[in-house]
């Protein structure tokens, strides 16, 4: 044998050991017993989206066990079926497959995040099965399916309406001029990108616009040549590790704007937002939900209740304000359509969803014609009087106020944002 | 003539699989089956650097990607039909290989498997960057619902990589059994040796990253069809990368037929686990079974049994 080989030897025996590493907690596929109501679905339990995906799941189950306490549907309990995707989209295509023809399930719904939530497209759509997603950000705006929802409230131009808000707050105290800075990945390329068209829409002047890796956690040089701009607005398009970066070196620069934020996710998870503390203080960003006076809907805090009680120790977001109301909001608007139309059949089923207005634990919700909501409610709210170290006090209004949209405002912006 | 029972074998195998999927129902065996057969083709691609000729190339998923990229520039440009697509990707990918084969030359081991992760990363830096094909947010490709010929369209695409993983497998057994192989086990045994001997080693060289990339272009042009959304994250996942390295050193690096049975093997099992117990163990399985067969049999399952034979004989 010669050296050579011996090295790749070694080379191979530390990828291998690299690759067992990569193992997160393990899940099971739920056994099918008796005569239920089979709910499919592939789910991002592990991956880079596993933690958001695992308390979507457990959003799930409570509906699930909500819904058999009370009868199930039909007088059928119901039952969900569901493996992991680990995040993978090549593996969503086979699972959907199997849900649908080996599984024989009633009805499906989607994975967490756009990349697990297109693959499953062109599968659904030839079952002609009715299909709500779960935070995909336009996926159908290529399939153009009229038995496609989504859950996320981003309104009927998703990436337009998304910093829609953002933008207006800087017309009412009019800004002139702005920065873009977005990861170079699907969700904040798509937020960027609709923040540019309303920034020139609105007229404002783009002073700095750029990309940057997604890998990117020191954001000195990123700030200091935004700062050499003297922007007015920065609206950040960014992933949960980019967020902290952004918000610890805007600190730390004292970053000077009058207007900081936008579509920076993580902001959002308990964890990083008690990690950043007062840093938070100022910014404005998107969110969906949020312990405030004008966002108490029906049930949501019953919900909450349930969530953060089967959550501890699981390692996911023990609050679960961003994503879990809204995993089981998207099974409520199932469950309602099964229950009023008193069918499991898919055309009667997205008839109903279309004409319907359906009451869920995060609010009203009504779909427009391409799926999406018919009116954007993404919140804009801005980060006040946070203080370091404590989980808590983001259970309580008045830590994220909401400013946008006004049908839910739930005070004033603080402005300029200053550090 | 004679004709070898490998060409017949193989003849029955395509003919078997396309009979299969007019006849089977369940359609989850086509996708299941796709991935396996995938994971084949790079398998065998990765072995003809990596088993024959002694390169490690960290960079599988570079070409896979490439091969896939090309397919979508060209789909969005000329609408081409898919077995187009393949063959350009395949060209494509191919002369990446030989420029890659020119450009690492000098470099051995360690260093020569760096470098093809470093190719990897700069592709997979200029597609983010690239935004006809869709840049860092992805691209979408929607699949006609009815093909000639099948019920439906993974049915087509199952018999189309069935095709192309037989002609890599027959590409595989040509270059290890000719006097192609014997030169690339003479690079892989003792580079130096074998241009002392007169082993054209550059022209070997050459050939076998031209083959190899050619190969994992071709294995990559129609997944973007597979799953109908693709980015770079997907498309540039390093476990492609580690399951086209562990299947061959599984199966066996030394001998054509070793990456197909790793493959096999490998393959079905992480699609059982899929649907049985977890995705993510997937993963684990690999990673165990990697470094099992590194530690305790290096030659992989070829290895053991030729062991094992020996011994009976040796009684």
């Amino acid at each position: 044998m010669t050296s050579l080989f011996r090295i790749q030897r070694r080379l191979l025996l530390a990828l291998g050991l690299a690759a067992a590493l990569l193992v997160t907690p393990l899940t099971q596929a739920q056994a099918q017993s008796g005569d239920p109501i089979k709910i499919g679905f592939s789910m991002a339990l592990t991956g880079p989206l596993g933690a958001g995906g695992k308390s979507a799941l457990i959003a799930m189950q409570i509906w699930e066990k909500d819904t058999n306490a009370k009868g199930g549907l039909l007088g059928r309990p119901v039952q969900l079926v569901y493996y992991d995707d680990s995040t993978a989209p090549a593996k969503v295509p086979g699972i959907y497959t199997k849900l649908l023809n080996v599984d024989k399930v009633d009805l499906v719904v989607s994975s967490y995040g756009t990349d697990v939530i297109a693959p499953a497209m062109p599968i659904i759509m030839r079952s002609g099965k009715v299909f709500i997603s779960l935070f995909g950000l336009d996926v159908n705006s290529k399939f153009k399916y009229n038995r496609y929802f989504g859950i996320m409230p981003a309104g009927p131009d998703p990436a337009v309406d998304w910093s829609r808000g953002f933008f207006d707050l800087a017309k009412e105290k009019g800004l002139k001029t702005v920065a873009l800075a977005g990861a170079d990945a699907e969700f904040a390329q798509n937020a960027v990108k609709g923040a540019r068209k309303n920034a020139q829409n609105d007229g404002l002047d783009i002073v700095y616009d750029k990309s940057f890796p997604p890998s990117t956690a020191d954001f000195t040089p990123i700030l200091r040549a935004i700062q050499s701009t003297n922007p007015d607005i920065i609206y950040f398009g960014s992933y949960p590790p980019n967020s902290v970066g952004i918000i610890k070196a805007a600190n730390e620069l004292g970053l000077k704007a009058k207007l900081v934020g936008g579509g920076m996710v993580g902001l959002q998870f308990a964890s990083i937002m008690k990690n950043l503390g007062p840093g938070l203080n100022g910014i404005v960003n998107y969110d969906f939900w949020v312990p405030e006076p004008t966002l108490k809907f029906e049930g949501v805090e019953e919900f909450l209740g349930k969530y953060q009680a089967a959550a501890a120790g699981q390692g996911v977001d023990p609050l679960g304000h961003y994503l879990p109301p809204y995993a089981y909001a998207y099974l409520q608007v199932l469950g309602q359509a099964v229950e009023t139309t008193k069918s499991l059949d898919d055309a009667k089923l997205a008839e109903y969803i279309h004409a319907t207005t359906f009451n869920t634990v995060v609010g009203p919700v009504k779909f427009g014609a391409n799926g999406e909501w018919a009116q954007s409610r993404a919140l804009m709210v801005q980060f006040r009087g946070v203080q370091p170290n404590d989980l808590d006090q983001f259970s309580k209004s008045g830590t994220r106020v909401v400013l946008k949209p006004d049908s839910v405002k739930s005070g004033t912006i603080a402005f300029p944002y200053k550090q | 003539m004679k004709i070898s029972p490998f060409w017949i074998i193989t003849v029955l195998i395509l003919i078997g699989g396309y009979l299969f999927a007019e006849w089977a129902e369940n359609q989850f065996l086509f996708f299941a089956g796709y991935v396996v057969l995938q994971s084949l083709i790079m398998a065998v691609a990765w072995n003809i650097l990596g088993g024959f000729t002694g390169y490690v190339n960290f960079g599988s998923a570079g070409f896979f990607a490439v091969g896939a990229y090309t397919a979508i520039a060209l789909h969005q440009f000329l609408e081409a039909p898919l077995i187009v697509l393949i063959i350009i990707a395949g060209v494509v990918c191919g002369l990446i290989g030989l420029g890659t084969g020119y450009l690492t030359l000098r470099l051995r081991g360690v260093y020569f498997a760096i470098a093809t992760l470093a190719m990897a990363i700069v592709f997979e830096s200029l597609i983010t960057n690239w935004e006809y094909v869709g840049g860092s947010t992805g691209a979408y490709v929607i699949t006609p619902t009815e093909v000639a010929f099948f019920d439906s369209y993974i049915e087509m695409l199952f018999v189309l990589m069935l095709f192309l993983a037989l002609v890599s497998v027959a590409v595989s057994r040509y270059l290890s059994i000719s006097r192609i192989g014997q030169g690339l086990a003479a690079i892989r045994d003792d580079e130096t040796a074998a241009e002392c001997m007169g082993v054209p080693t550059l022209r070997l060289k050459l050939i076998s990253t031209t083959v190899m990339g050619a190969m994992m272009g071709v294995c990559g042009a129609p997944f973007p069809f597979f799953v109908t959304y693709i980015n770079p994250l997907s498309a540039f996942d390093l476990l492609i990368a580690v399951n086209s390295i562990a299947m061959p050193m599984i199966g066996g690096t030394a001998v054509w037929f070793g990456p197909v049975i790793g493959a096999l093997l490998l393959g079905t099992i992480q699609q059982i686990i899929t649907v049985t117990v977890s995705s993510e163990l997937n993963i684990l399985i690999v990673g165990v079974v990697l470094v099992l067969f590194v530690a305790l049999a290096p030659r992989g399952i070829v290895g053991l049994v030729q062991d094992v034979m020996k011994k009976r004989r040796g009684k």
